[in-house]
């Protein structure tokens, strides 16, 4: 009898995907800088790095600092702007055996309707993260994914410019990150991209300097990974839509959290620093945990973390 | 189309050989023969940390022939303490070798290099290649006391004329090695790795007497290959390696952010914008 391989591929919006695996954006350029460290015919997609209007040149090193199971980064958005990205980076992407999703920052709705515009009109782009909630760039990167009605007006305009796939990252540095995912699901979004980076700093107490030229960062690493996965469960509980999880994904158990939690597919980012071959073991991990629990598909365990059905709300209600 | 193969360079290499050069630092050599194979001086590698926790550490790699590579390092936190722990016969893997190394093909007659603590894990290769090739080399060696100034003997022995210089007067000359750099004459050539204020005084003192320098600077990496844009330097447009970007709206800078990881580590002094 031959028996089926239990299938990872996964469906997010219009973009099928051979495995649940996208690479964070920002921390994987194209894919093409891990050709020989990484297997990249065991990836779902690669999210590039964020593109905006205009040129940027980030901000003042350090951009990074590792910190206790992480590390805080604040890079500034550095990138050639849209134009330029067009005429030259894009065309590179054409014949790349793996997907490549886009990624658009911005500093006011028609920033992203712009660069939005242009980057999906591309055959070489096969979806469009939003990335709303850069925490890195002096205090407006971030305004869309922390107010409803901004995440609600930049979803719809952008949804009205493509009929590509279009994901919207959102900012775990919210009170209630479920209202900011309601909302982007009614204005129209396919998919959300939970979570972008944890805000934080590091002082350097013998300089008495910040350890970032930014001052402040983004944390990514294991350190935020149950701060994720919660922002998951939730975000899960009020809509329909595939939820990309993503925060401290290092091992194939902790996929698994983001999955039983609520995520169709994850996200690895900071991981791919620790050692490239992660994606790979993540897949080949996941593939094995299906097998041996006969279960064919990845979709068959997404969302199966509601034992108890005790939302945070209804803890909180039991205090004191 | 872009070519997928199985990644390359990864390597998983044997520790053979372990020894604490003074306390604090330790020289790991590895069976590694892909790996020894095809490092060209002043390159580095990422270190899998072996419990899997916390990212990858940047390395140079210090000694490379036959079969055997090794790296040199300050035990300066838990990345680089783990390392340190590591037994002979257990296996670290390696990603690399990566970036672009020091650039010796002007065939110098002679050539200063000037190391910094444990800038000296990056110099021994370039040293050996440049003797090989016929040149002249001085070593300028420097750190804050004689007992962290390890593997001097390892260098004259290689052939270069040492000079050592001490922060407490321990050891050599009392003061900083570029001092040393100043009083040199006739050098065609200055190669330097070491903390970022030295290679700062390197450029400095490299334009006082006219001599091209290139600076293998440090910075903290993520990925190492390229793909973050974490560790930028700002550069000269002009310079071969500026990566190509577009000028800012405004206009006027002649600078533009080069990847230390991947453009570099190593520049020419008179290239940076820093």
């Amino acid at each position: 009898m031959v028996e089926t391989q239990p299938s990872l591929a996964v469906t997010i919006g219009k973009l099928e995907l051979p495995y649940p695996t996208l690479m964070g954006s920002g921390c994987y350029g194209s894919g093409k800088e891990f050709v020989q460290f990484a297997n990249l015919r065991k990836i779902g997609a690669v999210v590039l790095k964020s593109v905006t209007r205009l040129p940027r040149m980030g901000n003042a090193t350090p951009r990074l600092v590792h910190t206790p199971a992480g590390m805080l980064n604040a890079i500034g958005l550095q990138n050639p702007g849209i134009d330029w990205y067009l005429e030259h980076e894009v065309p590179k992407y054409a014949r790349l055996p793996w997907r490549v999703v886009g990624s658009v920052a911005g500093f006011s709705i028609d920033d992203y309707a712009y660069v939005s515009e242009r980057l999906a009109a591309r055959d070489e782009i096969a979806a469009i993260e939003l990335n709303i909630s850069c925490p890195n760039v002096a205090s407006e990167g971030e305004t869309f994914a922390c107010d409803p009605h901004l995440t609600s007006k930049v979803v719809r305009t952008c949804r009205g410019l493509t009929d590509k796939t279009l994901i919207v990252k959102l900012s775990p540095n919210v009170t209630d990150i479920a209202a900011i995912a309601y909302e982007a699901e009614a204005a129209g979004a396919d998919a959300l991209a939970v979570i972008n980076t944890v805000r934080g700093m590091a002082i350097d107490v013998d300089t008495w300097h910040p350890r970032l030229g930014n001052v402040t960062g983004g944390l990514s690493g294991p350190a935020i990974r149950p701060i994720a996965v919660l922002a998951v469960y939730e975000v899960a509980r009020v809509v329909t839509i595939p939820i990309i999880g993503q925060g401290g994904i290092e091992t194939t158990r902790d996929a698994l959290e983001f999955l039983l939690a609520g995520a169709s597919a994850i996200s690895i980012g900071t991981a791919n620093f620790t050692d490239p071959r992660i994606p790979e073991r993540i897949v080949e991990g996941l593939r094995e945990y299906l097998w041996n629990r006969n279960l064919s598909s990845i979709d068959e365990i997404v969302g199966k973390a509601n034992v108890g059905f005790a939302t945070a709300h209804e803890y909180e209600g039991d205090e004191g | 189309m872009t070519t997928l193969e199985t990644p390359s360079r990864v390597h998983a290499t044997l520790v053979t050989d372990r020894r604490e050069l003074a306390p604090g630092v330790v020289l790991l050599g590895l069976d590694a023969p892909e790996l020894a194979a095809s490092t060209l001086p002043g390159q580095f590698v990422m270190a899998v940390p072996p419990s899997g926790e916390a990212a990858a550490t940047a390395l140079g790699v210090y000694e490379a022939e036959a079969r055997r590579a090794s790296l040199l390092f300050f035990v300066t936190g838990k990345r680089t303490r783990e390392l340190s722990e590591l037994h002979v016969g257990e296996r670290l893997d390696l990603v690399g070798p990566l970036g672009n190394g020091f650039d010796l093909q002007s065939s110098p007659r002679r050539v200063a290099i000037v190391a910094g603590g444990v800038g000296i894990a990056s110099v021994l290769l370039p040293a050996q290649a440049l003797i090989r090739a016929g040149s002249r080399v001085t070593l300028l060696y420097g750190a804050r006391t004689s007992s962290l100034l390890v593997e001097a003997e390892r260098f004259a022995d290689a052939g270069c004329e040492v000079a050592l210089a001490t922060d407490d007067g321990t050891a050599g000359y009392h003061g900083y090695v570029t001092d040393l750099l100043e009083r040199s004459h006739n050098h065609d050539l200055i190669l330097a790795c070491g903390p970022s204020p030295m290679l700062r005084a390197v450029a400095r003192v490299a334009a006082q007497i006219g001599v091209r320098a290139q600076l293998s600077l440090e910075e903290t990496f993520a990925c190492g290959v390229g793909g973050c844009w974490g560790c930028v330097v700002p550069i000269a447009r002009t310079s071969a390696q500026a990566p190509s970007f577009p000028p800012e709206p405004a206009g006027g800078s002649d600078a533009v952010n080069a990847r230390i990881c991947k453009e570099g580590p190593v520049f020419w002094s008179d290239e940076l914008r820093w």
